[in-house]
C-alpha cells in the first residue's frame, strides 16, 4: 500500500493507455464478497430494479477474475483478514469502493470492539455514504470510479447550503440526553411481579413439587415468565428433571450478567417447551450466581443440545468456563486480536461527546491497526480433525468467507466422496458487538442499532425491542398504533421472505428467480418508503406506538399490496417454485424430523415445517394479531422444500393480515403514541417530530429482567433487558436472533446431504449472517 | 520440375477457387498481380477458405453468444443488461470491453499451481477445439471431405473434457479438483446417449460423410425424421457444454467455477471461451445432422458463401436458443441427479431414437 495510485499509473502508461482505460472503465466487475448488511442494498443495485449490469458491472463469483471490490459496510476484525486476502488475490489493476457509513468511520458501530476501518486494510478509491447506502448511491460509486478512469475528478461532493426553517424563540437542546450510569447498580434477575396470569401459580406449584430441594426460590417475574434461582451444584440436576420430567425441551437463550461490584456473575438459561402445550408460551429462567474470579459453570448441553453455540458465545464474551462443553477455550465468534472477554463490565468502550462538553477532543472509536494476515486466522477445528479426516479418506473443504455461496461465514465441510459427513460453522464475520454497544447508549438510541442486525427484517427486530421496553414500563399502546405496527411487522416479514427466496434461487443457479424476487422486494421497499420515509431501516416503531400516523392515501396503497404481489408472485412461482429442477433439488433434502427440530431448538417457519405448531403470534399474541383472522401453515415433511413452502403460505397469510389490518385502520381514529408516555407533550400524539428526545431521552425502566419474545420473519426473536432501575442506559441487553437459533438445525440437516446441498439448504434455512452474528 | 509442381498447385487452386460472384470484379485484378495473386488464390482455395470461415465464425459467435446470453437473460429478468458501453447497439461491444480488460490484467500463477501445465493447457487446448472444424461442411465449403467425418468429429469432441479435467487438476485447488471430478462424471453421464443419438442419425442416412448427410436430408430435415434423436442430442449438448440446468462442473455458487477458479486475466478468457467453442462445434453438428446443413434458398450474388451463410444462421439460432432459454429458465441439477438422468431417461430415449432410425432407415 505504498503507492495508492499504482493501478491508475499502470493504466495511464504505454501506447495502449486509451484502450486500457476504456476497457477497464466499462468492465468493472465487482467481486461477490458480501461483508455486511449493505449487501442487501447491493443486491438491489444489481437486481432488476437498478440493474448494475447496464453500466458494465457484472457481479462475479470470485476474486481472481474480477477487478473491483465493493466493500459493503462494516468490516470486523475477523473479516479484515478475509478482505485483505481477497484484495490480494485479485489481479492488478483493481479498484475498491466502500459503501455504507460503517465503512468510513464505523457509523453506528463507531465505538464497537470488533470494528475496523476498511481503509486501514485496502486502499480505497471511493466512499459511498449512507446507512445503508441506497442502490442509487452504490451505482454512483461505480460511476465515480469510471469517472476516475476518465480523468474526471469527482473526489469531493459539492454541498448546497439549504436554509432550514426554524421557529424563533424556541429552545435548541443538545441532540441527546446525557447518559446516567448508576455507580453501584442493584442487579436482580428475579424481581417478583404481580401478573394477570391465571395458571401461573399452579405451574409454580408443580415446578416446586418436581424440583423439591434443588432450588433456592421460584418467582413469577411477569406473565408467562418464571425465574428459578439455584446453585451451580444443583443446576445440572434441575436441567435433567426439567428436560425429562417436565418436558422443557429446548433452551432459547444462555445469558451471563457481569456484576463486578458484587464480585459475581449471574448465569441464566432460558428454557421453554414445544412438546407440552401449557409450557409453550412460558419462559423459565434458571439462574445461579458464580464467583467472578473462578467463573465455572456446568454445561447443560447434555440435557439441551441446542445450548451449545450460545454457551460457546458466552464463554468468549465473559470467560465463563462451561464445564462439559468440549469447545471451551477456543475462539468462535471473535478474532484472535479482539479484546479478551469484551462484554465484562471492566472492559470500557469509548463514549460519545455532547455539544456542551466543549474543548474535549472527540475520540476516534477505532484506533488499533487491524491484523490482516490470513494465516493468523485460526481454523475452528477440534484437535485431530484434519488427521482424522485424512485417515478416514475424507476431504475437508473450506467454503467461505469469500465464496459465491457461503454468505458472510465460513463452513468447514467434511466430505466423504460427495456426501457431507460434518459441517463446522465458523461464524462471527459480521459480529458487530451490538450487545456491548447497547450498554453504552440510551434505551431509545438502541432502536436503530438493533435494527442493523437484520435489515431485511427491520420491522420485527425493531418491534421486539420496543415491546420489551413497553412491557417494562407498563405502557398500553393506542389501538391505532397496534394495527400500524402489525402492518409494519408483516410487511417486514414479507420483505425478509422475498430476500430469502431470491437468495435461495441464486444459490440454485437460478438468476431469473433472484431477479423476480428482488423485483417483488423492490415493491415492498417502495411501500415502506411511503409509510415510513426510509427504504429498509425505518426505525419507525418507538416505545408507546409509532413515530407518526400513516396518511389515508398511503394506507390505500398498502391495502392494494395483496393483489399487486399476487400477480407478480405467480410469475416467480411458475418459473422457480414449480420448476421441476427446483423441486428435484429441494424435495427430500436436509430433512429434520419433528424430534430433531425440537432437540436442536429450531424456531419459526422452519420449526413449523417439521410439524411443530408453534407461532409466538398465536401462543402469546401481541399487537393486533389476536383480533385478525389468519392461519399458521404447517408441514410434516421437514425437508428443504417444505421449509420453503411453509414460508410461501406464511407470506400469503401475511398479505391477508395486512389487508385486514388496513381495513380496520380505515375506520379507526386516535393518536398513535401512548399519552401516558407523552406526558406534557400531548401534541405529539400523531407525530413525534420535534419532541423526540424530550419524550424518549430519559426513559428509565424498572429494576429486573424484562424479556420479550416476538415472532420475527425467521422465527422467535428474544430480547432480554436487564435494568438496575436507576440508569437511563440498559445494564445488559441480550438479543437472540432466529438465525442464531436456527444455525444448529442448519448444520445438523446438512449431515448426509451432498456437497451441492450446502447452498441449496443455505437460504431455505433463511440464514442471514448479520442477524445471526449480531 | 519445380515449375511444373507450382503450376500444378496453381491450377488446382484456380480450379477449386471459391465462387463468389459479388467479389468477382474486385478479385480479377488482384489475382493477376504477381505475388499477391498467389496469396489471395491460396486464401480463396476452397479448403482453406472453408476453415478460415469456420474459425472466424467460431470466434465471432463465441463473443456474440457471451453478449446474447447476458442480454437475453436480462430481458427475461425484467432488466436491460449491458447497455451503456454502446447505447445505440444495445451494449453489443460489452464482451469486447471485458475481453480487452482481461487482456490487460495481471495473470496470476499461484504458488500451489502445477505451473507447467497450468500455463500451457489453456493455450494447447485450442488445438483440439479447432480440429473438429476440419470436418464441418458449411454449405459447399468443407475443409476436408471424408466418409469418416462424423465419427472423427465425435472422437475429437471426446477429447475436450480431458482438457477441462487437466485445467482443474493443474490448478491444484480443492474447488478446481472437485470441478474436474465433476466434469469427468458429467462426461460419463452424457457421452453414451450423445453417441447413440448420433449413431441413430447415421443409421438413418446410411452414411457418415457430412456432405452426403446434408444431400440425403433434402427438405426432410433430420429433426423431422427423428425428433427424439434431436431432443437427446440437444440435451446432451447442454450437458456437454455445462449449460444450465447441467452447469455442474462450473457451478459458481457451489464450487466457485470449479476448474476455472484459479485462472486470471487473459488465461481465464481462454478457459472461459472453451465452453463457447465447444458449444459452437456441437451447434455445427446439430445443423449438419438435424437441420439440413447449409441448404436454403440460394443467393446468387454470394455463390458458394450462400450455403455457408445459411449454415451459420442455423447454427446461431440453435446456440441462441440453447444458451438463453436454459440459463433463464432452469436452476441447477445436482451431480447425482444429472448422472441418473444421463443413464436412465437420456439413455432410454437415445435407444428409442435408434430404434426409430432402424425402422425408418433399414426396414422401410
Amino acid at each position: 500500500m505504498e503507492n495508492k495510485d499504482e493501478h491508475m499509473d499502470f493504466l495511464d502508461s504505454g501506447v495502449l493507455a486509451p484502450f486500457k482505460k476504456w476497457a477497464t472503465k466499462w468492465s468493472l466487475w465487482p467481486v461477490h464478497f458480501v461483508t455486511s448488511c449493505c449487501g442487501v442494498e447491493l443486491a438491489h443495485a444489481f437486481g432488476c430494479g437498478y440493474d448494475g449490469e447496464r453500466i458494465g458491472a457484472l457481479n462475479f463469483g470470485i476474486a481472481r477474475q474480477t477487478n473491483f471490490i465493493v466493500v459493503e459496510g462494516t468490516i470486523t476484525r475477523k473479516m479484515a483478514r478475509a478482505l485483505r486476502q481477497v484484495w490480494e488475490q485479485m489481479p492488478d489493476p483493481k479498484f475498491v469502493s466502500v459503501i455504507g457509513a460503517c465503512g468510513e468511520r464505523g457509523g453506528i458501530f463507531w465505538n464497537g470492539y470488533n470494528i475496523i476501518r476498511p481503509y486501514d486494510v485496502v486502499p480505497v478509491d471511493f466512499f459511498v455514504p449512507g446507512c445503508p447506502s441506497t442502490p442509487e448511491g452504490i451505482l454512483r460509486g461505480v460511476r465515480a470510479v469510471q469517472d476516475k478512469l476518465d480523468g474526471k475528478d469527482r473526489t469531493t461532493i459539492e454541498f448546497k447550503n439549504v436554509g432550514l426553517p426554524s421557529e424563533e424563540g424556541k429552545e435548541n437542546r443538545v441532540p441527546t440526553t446525557p447518559k446516567i450510569y448508576s455507580p453501584t447498580p442493584a442487579i436482580k434477575v428475579d424481581v417478583r411481579r404481580d401478573a394477570d396470569w391465571g395458571t401461573g401459580k399452579e405451574l409454580v406449584e408443580r415446578l416446586k413439587g418436581e424440583l423439591n430441594g434443588l432450588y433456592k426460590s421460584i418467582t413469577i417475574t411477569g406473565k408467562n415468565r418464571i425465574a428459578i434461582k439455584t446453585t451451580t451444584e444443583n443446576v445440572a440436576e434441575i436441567a435433567s428433571k426439567m428436560s425429562n420430567g417436565v418436558g422443557i425441551d429446548h433452551v432459547k437463550n444462555v445469558n451471563v450478567i457481569d456484576v463486578p461490584h458484587e464480585r459475581k456473575m449471574i448465569v441464566e438459561y432460558m428454557a421453554s417447551s414445544y412438546a407440552v402445550k401449557e409450557f409453550m408460551p412460558v419462559l423459565i429462567t434458571i439462574f445461579a450466581d458464580i464467583r467472578r474470579d473462578e467463573c465455572k459453570f456446568p454445561s447443560l448441553t447434555q440435557y439441551w443440545e441446542n445450548a451449545d453455540y450460545s454457551e460457546r458465545e458466552m464463554h468468549e464474551f465473559f470467560g465463563v468456563w462451561f464445564e462439559g462443553n468440549s469447545e471451551m477455550g477456543r475462539k468462535f465468534l471473535l478474532a484472535p486480536d479482539t479484546p479478551e472477554f469484551p462484554l465484562r463490565k471492566d472492559f470500557k468502550l469509548k463514549e460519545e461527546m455532547y455539544a456542551f462538553e466543549e474543548g474535549k477532543v472527540v475520540p476516534s472509536g477505532i484506533s488499533a491497526k487491524p491484523a490482516t494476515e490470513i494465516s493468523e486466522l485460526p481454523l475452528p477445528l477440534p484437535e485431530g480433525f484434519l488427521e482424522d479426516a485424512e485417515n478416514s479418506d475424507e476431504l475437508v473443504v473450506l467454503v467461505g468467507p469469500h465464496h459465491p455461496g457461503s454468505g458472510h461465514a465460513r463452513w468447514v465441510v467434511r466430505l466423504k466422496g460427495d456426501i457431507i459427513t460434518e459441517v463446522l460453522p465458523d461464524v462471527g464475520y459480521v459480529h458487530r458487538s451490538m450487545e456491548k454497544l447497547a450498554e453504552n447508549r440510551l434505551y431509545i438510541q438502541n432502536i436503530p442499532l438493533f435494527e442493523r442486525a437484520s435489515i431485511t427484517d427491520f420491522g420485527n427486530i425493531n418491534l421486539g425491542y420496543v415491546r420489551a421496553i413497553e412491557n417494562a414500563l407498563g405502557i398500553e399502546v393506542p389501538e391505532r398504533a397496534k394495527y400500524i405496527r402489525t402492518v409494519i411487522a408483516e410487511v417486514s416479514r414479507i420483505s425478509a421472505f422475498f430476500y430469502d427466496s431470491a437468495i435461495a434461487a441464486m444459490m440454485l443457479g437460478h438468476s431469473t428467480g433472484f431477479m423476480y424476487a428482488f423485483a417483488l422486494r423492490e415493491m415492498i421497499v417502495e411501500l415502506v418508503t411511503r409509510m415510513t420515509g426510509a427504504r429498509i431501516t425505518a426505525s419507525f416503531i418507538v416505545p408507546g406506538g409509532v413515530r407518526r400516523d400513516i396518511p389515508a392515501d398511503v394506507l390505500e396503497t398498502v391495502g392494494n399490496l395483496q393483489s399487486a404481489v399476487q400477480k407478480r408472485w405467480k410469475k416467480f412461482e411458475d418459473i422457480f417454485i414449480n420448476n421441476p429442477v427446483t423441486i428435484a433439488r429441494l424435495k427430500g433434502t436436509g430433512v429434520l424430523t419433528k424430534e430433531e427440530a425440537i432437540k436442536y431448538g429450531v424456531v419459526g417457519p422452519f420449526l413449523r415445517a417439521s410439524g411443530v405448531e408453534y407461532d409466538v403470534r398465536k401462543v402469546e399474541p401481541y399487537e393486533a394479531y389476536d383480533r385478525l383472522n389468519w392461519d399458521v401453515p404447517i408441514s410434516d415433511d421437514g425437508d428443504a422444500l417444505s421449509r420453503f413452502l411453509v414460508r410461501v403460505e406464511e407470506m400469503k397469510q401475511s398479505l391477508s393480515i395486512i389487508r385486514q389490518a388496513v381495513d380496520a385502520l380505515k375506520n379507526m381514529k386516535g393518536g398513535v403514541l401512548s399519552e401516558e408516555l407523552l406526558g406534557d407533550y400531548k401534541d405529539a400524539s400523531t407525530d413525534i417530530r420535534g419532541y423526540f428526545y424530550r419524550v424518549f431521552g430519559d426513559i428509565v425502566i424498572p429494576k429486573g429482567e424484562w424479556t420479550s419474545i416476538t415472532e420475527a420473519a425467521r422465527g422467535s426473536l428474544i430480547y432480554s433487558l436487564i435494568s438496575d432501575g436507576e440508569s437511563n442506559v440498559p445494564y445488559r441487553v441480550r438479543i437472540v436472533t432466529p438465525s442464531w437459533l436456527n444455525l444448529k438445525g442448519y448444520m445438523e440437516s446438512l449431515k448426509g446431504s451432498r456437497l451441492a446441498d450446502l447452498q441449496a439448504l443455505f437460504q431455505t434455512w433463511g440464514y442471514f449472517p448479520p442477524e445471526a452474528d449480531r | 520440375m519445380i515449375e511444373t509442381l507450382i503450376n500444378e498447385i496453381r491450377s488446382s487452386m484456380a480450379e477449386n477457387r471459391v465462387d463468389i460472384p459479388l467479389l468477382e470484379p474486385l478479385l480479377k485484378p488482384v489475382l493477376t498481380a504477381p505475388l499477391i495473386g498467389d496469396l489471395v488464390a491460396f486464401l480463396l482455395w476452397r479448403p482453406i477458405l472453408a476453415f478460415l470461415f469456420l474459425f472466424t465464425c467460431m470466434m465471432l459467435v463465441s463473443v456474440f453468444l457471451v453478449w446474447w446470453e447476458r442480454k437475453a437473460a436480462a430481458r427475461i429478468q425484467w432488466r436491460v443488461g449491458p447497455r451503456e458501453v454502446s447505447r445505440q447497439i444495445g451494449g453489443l461491444i460489452q464482451p469486447v470491453a471485458d475481453g480487452l480488460r482481461y487482456m490487460f490484467q495481471e495473470v496470476i500463477v499461484h504458488r500451489d499451481a502445477d505451473k507447467f501445465y497450468f500455463i500451457q493447457i489453456p493455450i494447447l487446448a485450442f488445438i483440439p477445439f479447432l480440429l473438429p472444424l476440419l470436418f464441418v461442411n458449411a454449405g459447399n465449403l468443407v475443409p476436408i471431405e471424408t466418409p469418416y467425418g462424423i465419427p472423427l468429429m465425435l472422437a475429437l469432441i471426446g477429447l475436450l473434457p480431458v482438457m477441462i479435467v487437466a485445467v482443474g487438476w493443474a490448478s491444484n485447488n480443492r474447488f478446481g479438483f472437485i470441478g474436474a471430478i465433476r466434469e469427468a462424471f458429467m462426461y460419463f453421464a452424457y457421452e453414451v446417449p450423445f453417441i447413440i443419438s448420433v449413431i441413430a442419425m447415421l443409421v438413418l442416412y446410411g452414411t457418415a460423410n457430412p456432405v452426403e448427410i446434408v444431400k440425403e436430408q433434402g427438405i426432410w430435415w433430420g429433426i423431422l425424421r427423428n425428433p427424439i434423436a434431436a431432443l437427446v442430442f440437444l440435451i446432451t449438448a447442454a450437458m456437454a457444454t455445462s449449460r444450465l440446468p447441467f452447469e455442474i462442473p462450473e457451478a459458481d455458487q457451489e464450487i466457485a467455477f470449479g476448474p476455472n477458479v484459479e485462472y486470471s486475466g487473459i488465461m481465464f478468457g481462454l478457459v472461459m471461451m472453451m465452453a463457447y467453442e465447444k458449444a459452437f462445434i456441437l451447434g455445427c453438428m446439430m445443423t449438419i445432422l438435424f437441420l439440413g446443413g447449409g441448404t436454403g434458398p440460394a443467393i446468387p450474388m454470394l455463390g458458394d458463401l450462400s450455403g455457408a451463410l445459411w449454415f451459420l444462421i442455423k447454427t446461431l439460432i440453435v446456440l441462441m436458443l440453447l444458451t438463453a432459454f436454459c440459463r433463464a429458465v432452469y436452476p441447477r441439477y445436482r451431480l447425482d441427479q444429472a448422472l441418473s438422468a444421463g443413464w436412465s431417461s437420456m439413455l432410454s430415449l437415445a435407444l428409442i431414437a435408434l430404434l426409430i432410425s432402424v425402422i425408418l432407415g433399414v426396414v422401410m
